[in-house]
């Protein structure tokens, strides 16, 4: 086995409570009800902000627990979809006056639980709304019911909401303005290698060398296609060419970037990929008024990376700039 | 032993001892037909649904047996929901997969319909369309998926053009035998949602299991279930209520 784990099993409950104990001035872990909410969760909330998908793409959502960002995160087992128990049962202990609003990556596992947690949470009268992340354009599909995937952008859409909902909006203002931000962003990601899988000790794919997984997604699925490796400026310039022509911002708009370790890159790597990211946006008028560079959503240790861009107007660089206590956001 | 949780001698009788032996008899027909679902699943999903199936059954009959043990002799007052609450917590908290707590959705609309001393026509039909409308927003399955919507939907239109005076049990008899209509309509269609959208035409041919599960809640009202092939070959034979 690649990992350092006690066993695949292990690997999950391990390392939460390894989180718990490390941050246990940012978290409390509700270990029979599968669920971290906040210790000192923003004051001014009329809403309690949740999320939570699969293991194995730590930091998220685990290192965005806290005030200015998530009040509770149920975590699933590897890279498989939390129980509607866990859901239901953190909605109840984050709700606030206004009811709860759920944070969801678009897969199908996701969609359902958190479903199925909303309806029960309507039968004890606690109001529930859901914002859907779907920035993937590599699954961007007019023949596929199931739209486009969650991933990079998901950690921007938890940091600019939750400095939104700490200036008190209510649940359907939070909802809508979570559908615009969603719909403002767009990534792509790349891979030179899968992940492996901690099961079977394989990689969850094969690539040869030279060659490359244009398009994949954060669960060791195959992208549509594999290519030959270009250099990186000309790959970077591809995918940003993916990006634009998905969310079509104006010429002079703000944008924020992200530029994410899918868990087995260098930094030295993702720097790189940032400077022809940003020489690209900057020659097509486009002015990254924020960029980060870093592992925020993985797939194990996959080595890849992907790039997401926000179209973001004065309020969402505002809210994106508010201080948040959490764990694992940087700034 | 099951009958005695549904008196024979009273035909009308819907209260609590009625949906109690109901989803004691669904539980005992999920236990006679689980290897034949698990056979079905494994032709078009990923075969873990008469197990899933089976383990919300189980912890329903075990919730019961200690609803039963706390208070031996039923109170005045029971609601008729109380035995189908009971189930909905066991598929929706102790279920894994997603047709399990599905199956708990629709438990749980019957089971707050059902607030009164008897499940009658007007909570039935509420509760099973309500169910449904649950089911949907959550799975997004329409019928003509091959899903346990194909099932579910027609067991509702049959509940709405049931005459009132029919009664919940007779009406229940009708809503199983369109169940089993929608189920063996499942075998020719194409997944398009769903556990079978995964293996394409494939799955031509089988019914969706989900599906079979609904004939075995709504055929579980009037008695135990011990066969599928029956069912499968003639909804006719729908057993008796």
């Amino acid at each position: 086995m690649v990992y350092f784990a006690n066993s695949p099993d292990r690997m999950v409950p391990d390392a939460l409570a390894g989180f718990a104990r490390v941050h246990a001035d940012l978290v409390l872990h509700d270990e029979p009800g599968g669920f971290l909410c906040a210790r000192k969760p923003s004051p001014n909330r009329r809403v309690g902000l949740l999320s939570g998908g699969g293991s194995g793409h730590e930091p998220l959502h685990l290192g965005f627990i806290g005030a200015g960002m998530l009040d509770a995160v149920c975590p699933g087992r590897l890279m498989a979809s939390p129980h509607n128990r866990q859901v239901l049962g953190a909605s109840r202990a984050v709700a606030r006056a206004e009811g709860v609003l759920h944070l969801v990556k678009n897969y199908t596992g996701d969609r359902i639980n958190f479903g199925i947690a909303a309806e029960r949470l309507a039968h004890e009268g606690i109001d529930c709304a859901r914002v859907l992340i779907d920035d993937d354009v590599a699954s961007d599909s007019a023949e596929s019911a199931a739209g486009r995937r969650g991933t990079g952008a998901t950690v921007l859409v938890e940091k600019v909401l939750g400095a939104a909902a700490d200036t008190g909006l209510g649940l359907h203002e939070l909802a809508a303005l979570g559908a615009d931000l969603a719909a403002r962003c767009r990534s792509i990601a790349v891979a030179s290698a899968a992940h492996t899988a901690p099961t079977t000790g394989r990689p969850a794919f094969e690539l040869a060398d030279g060659e490359l997984e244009y398009g994949v997604g954060i669960h060791g699925e195959r992208a549509r296609r594999t290519v030959s490796r270009p250099p990186l400026g000309e790959l970077v310039g591809r995918m940003t060419e993916a990006l634009l022509a998905s969310l079509g911002p104006a010429p002079g708009e703000s944008v924020v970037a992200l530029v994410n370790g899918l868990g087995g890159v260098t930094r030295l790597e993702l720097y790189g990929a940032a400077h022809e990211f940003t020489l690209r946006l900057d020659r097509r008028g486009l002015t990254p008024e924020r960029i980060l560079v870093g592992d925020f959503v993985t797939a194990l240790d996959m080595r890849g990376f992907s790039l997401t861009l926000m179209r973001a107007d004065t309020e969402t660089v505002k809210w994106f700039d508010a201080p948040a206590y959490t764990p694992a956001w940087p700034r | 032993m099951l009958d005695h949780y549904a008196p024979e001698d009273d035909a009308t009788y819907t209260g609590a001892a009625f949906t109690e032996g109901w989803m004691r008899r669904f539980a005992a027909s999920a236990r006679a037909t689980e290897a034949q679902l698990t056979a079905l699943d494994q032709r078009v999903g990923d075969g873990d649904f008469g197990v899933n199936l089976m383990a919300g059954l189980d912890a329903t009959v075990t919730a019961l047996d200690a609803e039963a043990a706390a208070a031996p002799a039923m109170p005045a007052g029971d609601r008729a929901g109380r035995p189908l609450q009971a189930a909905a917590t066991a598929f929706l908290d102790g279920v894994g997969g997603t047709s399990g707590p599905l199956f708990g959705l629709l438990l749980e609309e019957l089971a707050v319909a059902a607030a009164g001393p008897a499940l009658d026509m007007t909570a039935l039909r509420a509760g099973l369309t309500g169910g449904l409308a649950a089911i949907q927003r959550v799975g997004e399955a329409r019928p003509g998926d091959k899903t346990l919507v194909d099932a579910l939907y027609p067991a509702c239109e049959a509940l709405r053009v049931c005459p009132a005076e029919a009664g919940p049990r007779a009406a229940l008899a009708h809503a199983s035998r369109a169940a089993w209509e929608g189920v063996r309509g499942t075998a020719r269609l194409r997944a398009r949602r769903g556990r079978a959208s995964y293996v394409g035409e494939r799955a031509t041919g089988v019914p969706d299991p989900g599906a079979v599960g609904i004939g075995l809640l709504l055929s579980s009202a009037g008695a135990t279930v011990t066969a599928l092939a029956p069912l499968l070959a003639d909804p006719g034979t729908a057993v008796p209520h």
